[in-house]
């Protein structure tokens, strides 16, 4: 049994199919189509970050803090989206999807591995990185996907200003990295 | 030359059982979902298909604002401006359709027609410097969570942590978007200019990342 | 002509790409250097950097999410 999955992971074809990368043209072919469908389905494009304040609201709920009563969550449809939970989130669901849809690539192309963390330097990048992140998407209103490729996509200049600051950002983020991170 | 470098060669094992448990277990994920609201099971599928796409193609967001200041090279700064043009195609047709139909609201504006403001800029310029230290955006996290990456497992706890403190801080933040544009360009332009500047910007980006590559690699490729 | 080799397991993205830049600028002609990989996207950054370069390239996967780009330093 071992021997014929072995097997099927080395047949040329299957690698063809499910092993080799694509090109990054064809992944960005891909991509737009999907978001185009994205849009006809859901009436959004596609974004991942607006979930995140909702994924800390419900985390501390589990430990006994409320934040709904925070002005930013006093929207209609935030408080609709905290009541409701993750399952009932269609952008939480879809995220969560992106991370088993990777899983699901790495796993046909037997390229998984768990990589551990390596130096301390990793976690303190993890963490200052993240937080970044974070905050800036919420000013933002949106990360590379929502506020650049669907914002743009959809004709605003916002998604233009936001891929500016990006470079600006990228060029100091490149700098720090070389000097503190590497 | 293959041969001699290569010194240690680990016995392989194919991961395939594996990967036919995941879609048994996510066939029964999307039963479940579909039997309490279709569109979450459909939010699902699409996730899969976005994580399954970004991890096979190496697609990379931060790549393409960060390796031009590295290398030079600009290959996936180009597939972001291809994929661009082409959701443009994708997204120009349905919202025009709707415009037709006489729709109040254009489909997909309330989210994406962003206020250009102080806020904005802050943001973008922190998620740039964010997404380079941390080696991965919001959707490049997500999928090497999946690939297995510790490092990214933490980078995501303090994404949710950072958007949190985010939203509690946008009260004071949404001041600063009052009065300040969002600009829809067919408002501005009509729908055939907005279509022309879209163009011209798509094309002008893409031949100044060509540019670019070949004056700091001496490649076009 | 000399070999070397590069561990980069466990590195991040462009941490594998920066190294491999730096090590090859110290490096001769025909001198061939290794760089050791786990992350999926560095496998198909670093040899496209090191193709646009004009070196020659293998990719060798050793392991399950393991590779060795195998780069010869040719100008």
């Amino acid at each position: 049994m071992k021997q014929f999955f072995l097997r099927i992971s080395e047949n040329e074809i299957y690698q063809r199919l499910f092993k080799n990368p694509f090109t990054y043209v064809g992944g960005a072919v891909m991509l737009a189509m999907l978001n185009t469908l994205t849009l006809a389905f859901t009436g959004n494009g596609w974004g991942v970050t607006g979930a995140f304040g909702y994924w800390g609201a419900w985390t501390l709920k589990l430990v006994g803090i409320d934040v709904s009563t925070w002005a930013s969550f006093a929207s209609e449809s935030a408080q609709k989206t905290l009541a409701g939970g993750f399952l009932a989130d269609g952008v939480s669901v879809r995220n969560l999807g992106i991370i088993l849809g990777a899983l699901l690539a790495t796993l046909l192309a037997s390229q998984f591995k768990f990589k551990k963390i390596k130096s301390v330097r990793q976690v303190v990048a993890a963490v200052i990185g993240g937080l970044l992140m974070g905050y800036g998407a919420r000013l933002a209103g949106g990360c590379n996907v929502g506020a650049l490729f669907s914002a743009t996509a959809s004709l605003s200049v916002s998604g233009w200003v936001f891929a500016a600051c990006l470079l600006v950002g990228g060029y100091i983020g490149s700098k720090l990295l070389v000097k503190f991170f590497m | 030359m293959s041969e001699k470098g290569v010194s240690k060669r680990k016995a392989k094992v194919s991961q395939i059982p594996y990967a036919i448990v995941l879609i048994v277990a996510l066939g029964a994920f999307i039963n479940f979902l579909y039997s309490k609201n279709p569109n979450i099971a459909v939010a699902l599928i699409f996730g899969l298909g976005f994580g399954y796409i970004l991890q096979r193609s190496r697609f990379c967001f931060t790549a393409a604002f960060r390796d031009l200041w590295l290398t030079g090279s600009t290959s996936l700064t180009r597939a972001v401006i291809l994929a661009i043009a082409l959701a443009t195609v994708g997204f120009t047709v349905i919202k025009f359709k709707a415009f037709l139909a006489g729709a109040e609201v254009i489909p997909g504006n309330a989210h994406s027609i962003g206020a250009i403001g102080i806020p904005l800029i802050l943001g973008g310029i922190m998620f740039g410097i964010g997404m380079v230290i941390a080696g991965g955006c919001a959707s490049g996290t997500l999928m090497r969570v999946g690939e297995g990456f510790t490092m990214q497992m933490i980078s995501l706890v303090f994404f949710v942590a950072g958007s949190l403190w985010g939203v509690h801080d946008m009260t004071f933040w949404s001041k600063l978007n009052v009065g300040v544009p969002r600009i829809f360009l067919p408002d501005t332009f009509g729908w055939a200019g907005a279509l022309l500047i879209q163009a011209l910007l798509l094309l002008g980006t893409y031949l100044a990342a060509i540019w670019w590559q070949k004056k700091k690699m001496g490649s076009t490729e | 002509m000399k070999e070397y080799r590069l561990d980069c397991l466990g590195e991040a993205c462009p941490i594998p790409l920066i190294k491999a830049e730096k090590k090859m600028e110290t490096m001769a002609v025909s001198d061939v250097l290794i760089v050791m990989i786990d992350h999926s996207c560095a496998m198909k950054n670093v040899p496209e950097w090191a193709r646009k370069q004009g070196h020659n390239v293998d990719i060798e996967e050793v392991g399950d999410g393991e590779w060795e780009v195998i780069i010869e330093k040719v100008k």
